[in-house]
């Protein structure tokens, strides 16, 4: 088949994405667990939390952070609201924070199983990967949610989401483990580590 | 010497008088040179405004064009679809729309801080950029953490530790560029510490009212009552939005005094150059009608014109800059010195050489000039300095008519005239008139009847509001109190004034004084109260919070305690280690030196030198409780004190009426000496000047009884008036036997109450208070002035 001799994500088609964001759709609230590693310039080693992050419908995100330390930040109505233990919350425009946004529109439209709203935020490819595996590669269309997001890259296994790659305009990379995954996050992760936990199959 | 001048003239005489023609056009074209030259006109409202006298008076003023409140524009953007392109724009769902009109906030505020025309806008968008950089050192001596918290191990410990939760939660990305420079957030605290007290509602990131308008506040360099500064200023923002994309779906309306002064400024010329226009043309209209000639026509205007050269000449000889309203109510009031040529025109005999007219009117035509300039000698004694300019103005032009139409007029006349003693229609009405009875009571009626409706008058008899002179649309001033609730911008009505000797000594007080705000804020008396030591602290506590900063090794060894153990990487803090070092050795931040930031030039605007003394103006934002506020004041030892703008404003306007008063009054004694000594008799001066001061009191009582509160301008116009009335009552007293004469003095007397009827009726119907005050009391003045004059004529009597 001449498809399948083009390059992977070349082959990749609005309709098959399409396809695939719908089975991920959730009816909200839906959550799942996570744990993050954000490899920084800045920093000699990454910095990993984890926690929950759950869909609360619309366009309202809530972050969870349980380890290592408390922390919950909610985005609502273009508005982010940090809360920690001991402190007046903080809150700021999420227009500040266009890595934000980006999270933000991905994660709803694809929890909402909305293809049509995803693809109005970012260009879509698709990648098929051996057995069930897939992942999705988003590439904002907003000139300014580009200048701080390069990609975010959703890496997934039948209808399960399992690894979201946030590869940041600057260098930096925020990778977060999802649902069951969360849970094998390595004390002192690697690049390259995570990604190959993300891409093998579970 | 009847038949002579019946005569067509001779060859010389006509040579003389193009000669003489040509030499008056050619001082006017002089003078008009001299004055396009050195015309310099001043819209600054101020110059027309009473001079202060006490200190509060004295910065109401300050305030009123150049205080911090005054400078303030407030900005609303909504949706608005025109009707035109409703297919273009459909309503937008909420979020979307916030979204455009957010946009649109940032674009209009991004492309103002590009502009030197304002010193700050603010959208709410949070702004690092208000502390330029070469002055982003001096946060440390600006922000109060090192007051209680030195930079040791401990306390960067801590921070650090903070910030790397900070970089794992989702406010890293705020956070991430000012890291190394700032691990402390020195910058955002003080980016707290200077936003407005009471903030609106942020929603994507700018201002919005409950409403849902995008708000924003603008500063501008000019001062608010320079209407003109302030109209560049206006239409800067308005250019700048229609430059925006998307700008056709929404609508910007401003607000605030800068604003005000534009709207009432662009009303009061629109309508005065309507009112202006239209009563010139009917105004030559009715003297065409009156004389049938247009050499005469042409010819009256000369004195007129020369009056007008004459007076702006003075102008410029005498004031650097003229006012816009001078000139505007001057070109009014010259009205007068229409009545000289017209006096001329009316009383020639069939037959009389122009010359010989002139002659034989001129005693009672310098009598009614000489009163009318001791009339407007009144403005010049008021002390305002608009005022004094119109007197000079006004003064200079009815002398040039006067001894224009003296001595220049009649040589240029046409020999041949139509003597309006013939007329038919004027012979019906001097009879009509002769008619008319005339009991003694009447004037006794007309008096007694005004000192009872001055009496029985409703509501307070002097309009101590200066609003109330230009006031605004209802609409406008609900929507600027609905504006600056939302924004919570501080009253345009309070200010909290701080006194000392120096600059430094404001700072301190305005810094011992923070605690006792502090706690008027907590009791609820009031929203909100900024001082200036907010944005810049004395220097003596810049210098203690310097011998705070740790020395570059010290600083770099208790870092390198507090990272240790910690992923940030080696050096990542060289930057502030570096800005802690130059706040340590830098000379002390002083007004002048931040005043090149836009936090600066907001301090400039709170920093007033006066005299041998320095004020401080911490604006006041919702007050609930003045006494409280007032109080906290008393208590401070005398430096301290609650400035109320309106009631200073209306003690101004007070002590302005009481000089305006005591100048009429000495203005009528030289005026009833004028007429005794120039009709050299007692008896004659009553009956001239009885009828004037009557018809001056019915129109007061007439105007009160209709409900109007007397203001200055009420004021003005009753002197014009009078100076109108006393021509009148000059020309009917005059008794020449001579019927003729007397059909004369009543065409010409009837030509200028039409004229001047004309002219201010028309402004009795604008709706500009200013115009009408002054439209409807010469009109109401003109007609009592000319009903009682007949009526009160000594010699019709005799019959």
């Amino acid at each position: 088949m001449l498809t399948l001799a083009l390059p992977a994500w070349a082959s990749a088609s609005a309709p098959d994405a399409g396809a695939l964001i719908a089975s991920l759709g959730r009816p909200a609230p839906a959550r799942t667990a996570f744990a993050e590693a954000r490899f920084m310039a800045m920093l000699d080693r990454p910095l990993v939390v984890s926690g929950e992050l759950a869909w609360l419908g619309g366009d309202r995100l809530q972050r969870t952070v349980t380890a290592p330390r408390d922390e919950r930040v909610t985005i609502a109505d273009g508005e982010v609201t940090q809360e920690r233990a001991g402190k007046r919350p903080r809150s700021f425009s999420l227009r500040h924070a266009p890595q934000l946004q980006g999270l933000l529109e991905s994660f709803v439209a694809l929890l909402s199983g909305n293809a049509g709203q995803l693809g109005e935020s970012f260009a879509i490819q698709r990648q098929d990967a051996a057995g069930h595996g897939w992942s999705l590669l988003l590439t904002p269309r907003d000139a300014r949610v580009a200048k701080a997001v390069a990609s975010i890259r959703i890496d997934g296994h039948g209808d399960e989401p399992r690894c979201m790659v946030m590869q940041e305009a600057g260098g930096d990379t925020a990778i977060d483990l999802l649902g069951p995954l969360a849970a094998k996050m390595p004390a002192a992760p690697t690049r390259e580590g995570l990604e190959s936990l993300c891409r093998a199959a579970p | 010497m009847p038949g002579g001048a019946l005569s067509p003239r001779s060859g010389p005489g006509r040579a003389r008088r193009t000669a003489l023609l040509g030499l008056w056009l050619l001082a006017l074209a002089i003078l008009g040179m001299l004055v396009v030259h050195r015309l310099r006109i001043s819209t600054d409202l101020r110059s027309f405004m009473p001079a202060p006298t006490t200190p509060d008076q004295r910065l109401l003023m300050d305030q009123v064009g150049d205080g911090p409140g005054s400078r303030l524009l407030l900005l609303a953007i909504e949706a608005d679809c025109p009707s035109s392109a409703q297919a273009a724009c459909p309503a937008l769902p909420a979020d979307q729309r916030d979204a455009m009109l957010a946009a649109l906030s940032r674009g209009l505020a991004a492309s103002l801080k590009k502009d030197d025309r304002y010193t700050q806008v603010l959208d709410g968008n949070f702004d690092l950029g208000a502390l330029d950089s070469a002055l982003l050192p001096y946060r440390y001596l600006l922000s109060p953490t090192l007051d209680t918290q030195p930079l040791d191990a401990d306390y960067l410990s801590d921070q650090l530790q903070q910030r790397l939760d900070d970089l794992s939660s989702p406010a890293a990305v705020l956070l991430k560029d000012l890291l190394p420079r700032d691990p402390t957030l020195e910058v955002l605290k003080l980016a707290q510490r200077w936003s407005p007290p009471r903030q609106p509602q942020v929603r994507d990131g700018v201002w919005f009212s409950p409403r849902g308008e995008a708000l924003l506040l603008v500063q501008t360099r000019a001062a608010g009552f320079d209407p003109d500064a302030q109209q560049r200023a206006v239409d800067g923002i308005r250019a700048a939005f229609a430059r925006l994309p998307r700008q056709a779906e929404a609508k910007l309306t401003l607000s605030g005094p800068g604003y005000f002064s534009v709207v009432v400024n662009a009303r009061t010329r629109d309508q005065a150059d309507w009112i202006g226009r239209v009563s010139t043309v009917g105004f030559v209209l009715l003297l065409l009608l009156a004389y049938r000639s247009l050499p005469s026509l042409l010819l009256g205007a000369l004195p007129v014109a020369s009056a007008a050269l004459a007076g702006l000449a003075a102008l410029v000889l005498v004031y650097p800059e003229v006012h816009g309203i001078t000139l505007a109510f001057g070109f009014t009031l010259l009205g007068v010195a229409q009545e000289y040529p017209i006096r001329l025109l009316s009383h020639r005999r069939a037959g009389e050489d122009a010359v010989a007219s002139a002659r034989g009117l001129w005693p009672l035509l310098l009598t009614a000039i000489a009163s009318a300039c001791i009339a407007y000698l009144a403005f010049y004694a008021s002390g305002v300095n608009g005022l004094q300019q119109l007197a000079v103005f006004t003064i200079t032009g009815l002398l040039a008519a006067g001894f224009a139409t003296r001595y220049l007029l009649p040589h240029l006349l046409p020999a041949r005239v139509r003597d309006v003693a013939a007329m038919r229609w004027l012979v019906r009405a001097r009879a009509l008139v002769d008619r008319l009875p005339r009991p003694r009571w009447v004037p006794l009626l007309v008096a007694a009847a005004t000192v009872a409706m001055l009496a029985f008058a409703p509501g307070p008899f002097w309009q101590n509001n200066l609003a109330a002179l230009t006031p605004l649309p209802q609409d406008l001033l609900l929507r600027d109190a609905r504006l600056r609730d939302a924004l919570g911008a501080p009253d345009v009505r309070y200010l909290l004034v701080i006194q000392a000797s120096t600059e430094q000594g404001v700072l301190v007080r305005s810094e011992q004084l923070a605690p006792a705000v502090d706690a008027l804020i907590e009791a609820k008396a009031v929203d909100a109260i900024e001082l200036p030591s907010t944005y810049l602290p004395s220097e003596a506590t810049q210098r203690a919070r310097q011998a705070k900063l740790p020395d570059r090794s010290t600083l770099q060894a208790a870092l390198d305690e507090a990272a240790e153990g910690l992923p940030f990487r080696k050096d990542l803090f060289a930057p502030f280690v570096d800005d802690v070092e130059t706040a340590r050795v830098a000379p002390l931040l002083t007004p002048g030196r931040f005043a090149q930031s836009p936090l600066g030039q907001r301090l400039a605007a709170m920093l007033v030198h006066r005299g041998d003394r320095w004020l401080g103006l911490a604006t006041v934002s919702g007050v609930h409780d003045a006494a409280a506020i007032q109080a906290m004041a008393a208590k401070q030892g005398g430096d301290v004190r609650l400035l109320d703008l309106k009631s200073a404003a209306e003690s101004l306007v007070a002590a302005y009426r009481l000089r305006i008063l005591k100048a009429l009054a000495a203005a009528t004694v030289l005026l009833v000496l004028t007429i005794t000594l120039s009709l050299r008799s007692v008896r004659r001066a009553w009956h001239v000047l009885a009828p004037m001061t009557l018809a001056t009191f019915l129109v007061l009582a007439v105007e009160r009884m209709a409900g109007i509160e007397i203001s200055l301008f009420h004021l003005i116009a009753l002197i014009l008036a009078g100076g109108l009335g006393l021509h009148y009552a000059l020309f009917f007293e005059r008794d020449t036997g001579d019927p003729a004469e007397q059909r004369r003095t009543l065409h010409a007397t009837l030509v200028c109450v039409a004229s001047a009827l004309l002219v201010f009726g028309m402004f009795a119907w604008a709706s500009i208070p200013v115009l009408r005050a002054i439209g409807l009391t010469v009109s109401l003045g003109v007609a009592f002035h000319f009903c009682l004059s007949i009526l009160m004529a000594p010699h019709v009597r005799r019959d």
